[in-house]
């Protein structure tokens, strides 16, 4: 659904800011219109997506993120493949994976996966169990907000799918060096990144702003 | 018409308007601090972006890790790893990795100079061009990470003592350094002065 045109009206003084609305990649200005279910509007000019109207989005989004905590643990700590060669066997995890590059002294590189593969994406995750419970329990809201900042500035950071890419990687390259067989992990590290996506889908970040702000004005 | 020219900020972080005066320093409802663009914006993306190409030169260099297969050490740059894995007849899996750990960084580092040239001189290039640009820059930044989960998985797992082992080198932590200099940069380059430097208004419908 196309957003509607620029308000053309000199005298913007007297339009009330909740009836204005604008592009956050190019500063476009826009009036605000009610989206219905389901619908998102785009910025005309640069084409980015201004606002997502989603159904249910709280309940739905507070069963994704249970969802996705509960497969956390294993999907870290359970073996994603083995390795069998010459009777020995080795194991990786995503833990483990962290632990060997720390034990062969590369220790920027094991802080840095570390942070990217486990403890930013579960930062997110909490991130996220705050802002909804705070939303549904209409509780704690200016504290969320500021959780829900951090959320944003931790985004991008959370790097679960290139993680599979690089499971995937992994696999083809040893696959004929040795006997690979996958594990469990790998199975709960899926569902984990299905979880999240699906989440980061279904959360619309207007929605949960105007949320918190419409509970932090009552309060 | 832009939302500065109506003299309204628009909050950074959580995209709440609000009138530009002297009172609202702050976002009303998240408490960030407004900016009617991003501070400083040109000047740390070029720095951040001239560390990075700095960098990218050792991590292309150095051996990102080195397979230790029966006693034998063979260390291998990113390229190397590549061209192993086209002899080896992993055509997919050795252009997966080529795009990821080397088209990637290059088209990155090389479009954040374009857009900073174009923003601070003249451009050729339309405003639409340029922010498909952006965002295609910041969305493709993270999967240069490729390269080292590969690495982290590999060197778990093949930990045979002297029979085999893997390690990773000194040219992943360049490398790690690069994507994260490169992805830095793409968050402080404001997409907004793409189009503060063009007269589009006629652009759009």
């Amino acid at each position: 659904m196309p957003s509607s045109p620029a308000p053309s009206t000199t005298d913007l003084q007297d339009v009330p800011l909740s009836s204005l609305l604008a592009c956050h990649e190019c500063d476009l200005l826009l009036r605000h219109v009610d989206l219905p279910l389901e619908h998102k509007a785009c910025c005309p000019r640069c084409g980015y997506e201004l606002q997502t109207h989603r159904a249910h989005m709280s309940r739905r989004a507070l069963a994704l993120v249970l969802t996705a905590l509960l497969l956390y643990i294993p999907a870290n700590f359970l073996p994603i493949m083995q390795l069998d060669l010459l009777g020995q066997r080795s194991e990786d995890t995503v833990w483990s994976a962290v632990l060997a590059l720390y034990q062969s002294e590369m220790v920027f590189i094991a802080v840095l996966v570390f942070l990217c593969s486990m403890a930013i994406p579960l930062l997110k995750l909490l991130c996220q169990l705050w802002v909804l419970l705070a939303i549904t329990l209409r509780r704690g809201q200016r504290p969320a907000l500021q959780v829900y900042r951090l959320y944003h500035h931790l985004r991008e950071w959370g790097m679960l799918e290139v993680y599979l890419m690089g499971i995937l990687v992994a696999i083809v390259k040893l696959a004929d060096l040795a006997d690979l067989h996958l594990g469990a992990g790998m199975a709960c590290f899926i569902a984990l990144l299905l979880a999240q996506v699906w989440l980061e889908v279904s959360m619309s970040p207007h929605q949960v702003w105007d949320a918190l702000e419409d509970a932090h004005a009552r309060a | 018409m832009r939302a500065l020219d109506a003299g309204l900020i628009i909050c950074g972080e959580c995209h709440r308007l609000h009138r530009r005066s002297a009172a609202h320093l702050h976002c009303q409802r998240c408490g960030a601090r407004l900016h009617a663009r991003r501070p400083h914006s040109i000047a740390r993306t070029w720095a951040l972006l001239l560390a990075a190409a700095i960098l990218y030169i050792p991590a292309n260099l150095l051996p990102i890790m080195s397979v230790n297969f029966l006693g034998n050490g063979a260390p291998a740059t990113i390229m190397g790893g590549v061209i192993e894995l086209i002899h080896a007849g992993m055509l997919p899996i050795a252009s997966v990795v080529f795009i990821a750990s080397i088209l990637v960084p290059s088209f990155k580092l090389c479009g954040l100079v374009l857009l900073l040239y174009s923003v601070q001189r003249y451009q050729r290039l339309s405003p639409r061009q340029r922010i498909l640009m952006y965002r295609f820059i910041e969305w493709i930044g993270r999967w240069s990470m490729l390269d080292i989960f590969v690495i982290a998985i590999l060197v778990a797992l093949v930990r045979f003592g002297n029979l085999a082992s893997i390690e990773a080198g000194p040219g992943a932590a360049a490398f790690a350094l690069v994507v994260v200099l490169t992805m830095l940069a793409a968050t402080s380059f404001d997409p907004r002065l793409i189009w503060d430097n063009t007269d589009t208004d006629a652009d759009h419908d």
